[in-house]
């Protein structure tokens, strides 16, 4: 009886609650348990929790505050053991393909005219199928290049870079050119030329988005493996030829995002291909050594033309066995409606909302390098592309990465690293069914 | 008409029974029916897919699995034989300490305070190529003018584990062997002295043979630990970079919790578990034939 009220009170007023307006005492007396992603550059967003909570009297317990790896571990214990009590779910695009069981389609709780009002590309990063099982927040990341200004504008420099290769020297427009950047900045073990992602999914992503670049695929459309190719080895002998040369600081195998962060605003690394979520801390003085340094710019193409421009989101969902969908799809939509966008974009993240874009751009223009970072990240979003939306992609790239690392440590030939990374992407893909 | 009466020795039993069965016995059992199953968390039916020993043929054919089995042998092997000559000669140097030995044994004893993953973050920072404190040490003392990739190639990366390993565990074959020390009695040692014997024999013909079961026995429980080694490792260097430091708890926790195949992970886990119980009867036989040296019973 109680459900059926409340499901009447929030039929009538389904529309306010997407759009975020929530009215008073609407989901009185339900509590929804939440799993959210962690780290201090998310609080801010989570304090309009309590906003949400006085406006429609339900409560928000967060019963988990982890970073995504972490939260994915947990979720699966959760499918396993049946624990989903909980209502709502930090989800990220690259995740959100392996759990097409867990989230609830959030379209029936929510207005066409609101939906809408999400970037269209962002938005279908975030559906299986046609359910919409997350909303994007303000949190879209596609990498753009990072570069330390003062490199470019040395005099010696640019002559020695004209003597050795016959072009001028200016922020690199393709892979090819930033390769050999890197390997003349080089002046190891002080300063490097550049570094990378070197394992887990964070390779395979970088691989990824080159492969593409060089006009090839790292999946066929039966999700067969496609990186066995001429591209393919082009994209891979990129990491292989800087890691060779020793462009890069020799333990980047074992780097992930923050290692890269912490190194490029270490003022040790002259070229950095990294995230929207750096640009303030790597200009930051009291957080980088680079700081007033930085120049960003749109991420360069491979040899077919492409950029890259593996991209990702974060986004909430609403899990399918929450028995108060109605409210945890209202706070779903607070989380990610235009004013928690603006304030989570104003810390520097990028949004997923259109209108939001406008403003971000618009209050950039007195800040020279934020208007610049944003201008960067602006194009670089044109050219993005989501993870391989397959439930199996977190399981491929434990296949890849070992093999990927192999040849960059010279343990294998390019040839024989894709040749075995391809046989068994293809075992474990007919394993599971697909083909 | 008798009522039935369980036996008084079963009654008396029946309480650790039925906490064994479910601690230990039910979860053991579930896991070995899981892993003739196709069992993926993400797919609680998958619970009921039998596929037979599939999981088993896999792991028997893999040569990821039988590297990660080998390097976990040769880990064992080395940190066992390293560990109990420090910790027996750290035993040795603090039981001739006369004043300020508990202090000393508390002191001993710090590295076993800290959590596994405490250690690992330790040494991964310590030998970080970049801002590791070795790496920075031995460019100041001029004695190199690289970056030492200590967690990337495969050696340095085994060394590295298998220094953060003995850090963490020598004072456990320290603080066996003193208690074995304290429990040496001094007549015979006397007496040896008395007829002139030198201190390396009466060490090597009195000491040792009593101390013997001790060693053992920490040997015992430490093949246990090191055989399903994991936090320092996972945290140090994730098995990797290329499979170089992948042992045989990394590649399971990644296959069972990321990968999300339990089935797989738990028939793995089940080859595995075969190790452990080869050294504990190994090293158990040992301790028997070595207590028996002493007349106290086979």
């Amino acid at each position: 009886m109680r459900n059926l009220k409340l499901t009447a009170l929030l039929g009538a007023t389904a529309l306010a609650a997407a759009t975020g307006a929530a009215s008073a005492a609407e989901f009185d007396g339900v509590t929804l348990q939440a799993k959210l992603i962690g780290g201090q550059q998310y609080e801010a967003l989570y304090a309009r929790i309590g906003e949400w909570e006085a406006a429609t009297g339900a409560e928000v317990e967060i019963i988990s505050k982890k970073n995504h790896f972490e939260l994915d571990k947990e979720f699966k214990s959760d499918l396993a053991a049946g624990t989903l009590g909980w209502c709502v779910g930090s989800n990220h695009s690259s995740f959100a393909s392996q759990y097409p069981n867990l989230y609830t389609d959030l379209n029936p709780y929510l207005s066409e005219d609101f939906v809408a009002e999400y970037v269209p590309s962002n938005l279908s990063a975030s559906k299986i199928g046609d359910a919409l099982v997350m909303l994007p927040r303000a949190q879209f990341d596609v990498s753009v290049l990072y570069y330390l200004k003062s490199l470019y504008e040395d005099a010696d420099n640019q002559a020695a870079y004209k003597a050795e290769t016959g072009r001028d020297l200016a922020p690199p427009d393709t892979w090819e050119e930033y390769k050999a950047q890197a390997i003349f900045f080089t002046d190891a073990p002080n300063f490097y030329g550049t570094q990378y992602a070197g394992k887990d999914e964070a390779i395979v992503g970088r691989f990824y988005e080159m492969i593409i670049a060089e006009g090839g695929q790292l999946f066929n459309e039966d999700w067969s493996p496609a990186f066995d190719s001429e591209a393919g080895q082009r994209a891979l002998a990129w990491f292989v030829d800087l890691y060779q040369a020793g462009a890069v600081p020799p333990g980047t195998t074992s780097y992930l995002w923050d290692d890269l962060g912490q190194g490029f605003a270490s003022g040790t690394i002259a070229l950095n291909l990294d995230w929207p979520g750096w640009a303030g801390f790597f200009n930051g003085e009291d957080t980088s050594k680079a700081a007033g340094d930085v120049g960003v710019i749109v991420q360069p193409q491979g040899s077919a033309g492409i950029r890259t421009g593996w991209s990702g989101h974060h986004g909430f969902s609403v899990t399918e066995s929450c028995e108060n969908k109605e409210a945890a799809a209202s706070l779903v939509a607070w989380l990610t409606n235009e004013d928690s966008q603006k304030l989570e974009s104003a810390g520097g993240s990028l949004p997923t909302r259109t209108a939001v874009w406008d403003h971000v751009l618009e209050t950039s223009q007195s800040d020279p390098f934020r208007s610049e970072a944003i201008a960067a990240f602006q194009a670089g979003s044109e050219h993005a592309f989501p993870a391989p939306q397959t439930p199996y992609w977190i399981e491929a790239t434990n296949l890849i990465y070992p093999e990927l690392q192999a040849a960059i440590l010279g343990d294998k030939s390019i040839e024989e690293a894709l040749g075995d990374a391809s046989e068994a992407v293809d075992e474990m893909m007919q394993e599971n069914g697909v083909y | 008409m008798t009522r039935f009466r369980l036996p008084a020795w079963f009654v008396l039993l029946l309480p650790a029974i039925i906490v064994l069965a479910a601690v230990v016995l039910i979860p053991l059992l579930l896991s070995l029916y899981s892993s003739f199953t196709s069992y993926r968390l993400t797919r609680p039916d998958s619970l009921y897919n039998w596929i037979g020993t599939f999981n088993y043929e896999k792991a028997a054919k893999s040569a990821h699995f039988w590297a990660a089995f080998g390097r976990t042998l040769l880990l064992l092997t080395i940190a066992l034989n390293l560990e109990m000559l420090l910790g027996l000669g750290l035993a040795l140097l603090v039981n001739q300490v006369t004043y300020g030995q508990r202090a000393l044994r508390t002191i001993m004893m710090f590295p076993m305070m800290f959590s596994p993953l405490l250690v690992g973050f330790q040494f991964k920072f310590i030998f970080n190529d970049n801002v590791g404190l070795v790496n920075n040490a031995l460019q100041s003392l001029g004695l190199s003018n690289t970056a030492i990739p200590w967690l990337v190639d495969g050696q340095l990366a085994f060394f590295s584990i298998l220094v953060a390993e003995m850090w963490s565990s020598t004072s456990v074959f320290a603080i066996l062997i003193l208690a074995g020390l304290f429990a040496v009695p001094r007549d015979p040692i006397e007496a040896a002295k008395v007829d002139g014997c030198t201190p390396w024999q009466s060490f090597r013909h009195i000491t040792l043979p009593y101390i013997m079961p001790f060693i053992y026995i920490a040997l015992a429980i430490r093949s246990l630990d090191v055989a399903r080694a994991y936090d320092i490792v996972q945290i140090m260097t994730n098995g990797g970079p290329a499979r170089r430091t992948e042992l045989i708890w990394t590649m399971i926790g990644r296959t069972g919790y990321v990968d999300a195949k339990m089935g797989y992970a738990n028939a793995m886990g089940y080859i595995s578990i075969f190790l452990a119980i080869f050294f504990t009867i190994y090293f158990f036989r040992k301790l028997n034939a070595a207590r028996a040296e002493l007349g106290m019973g086979g």
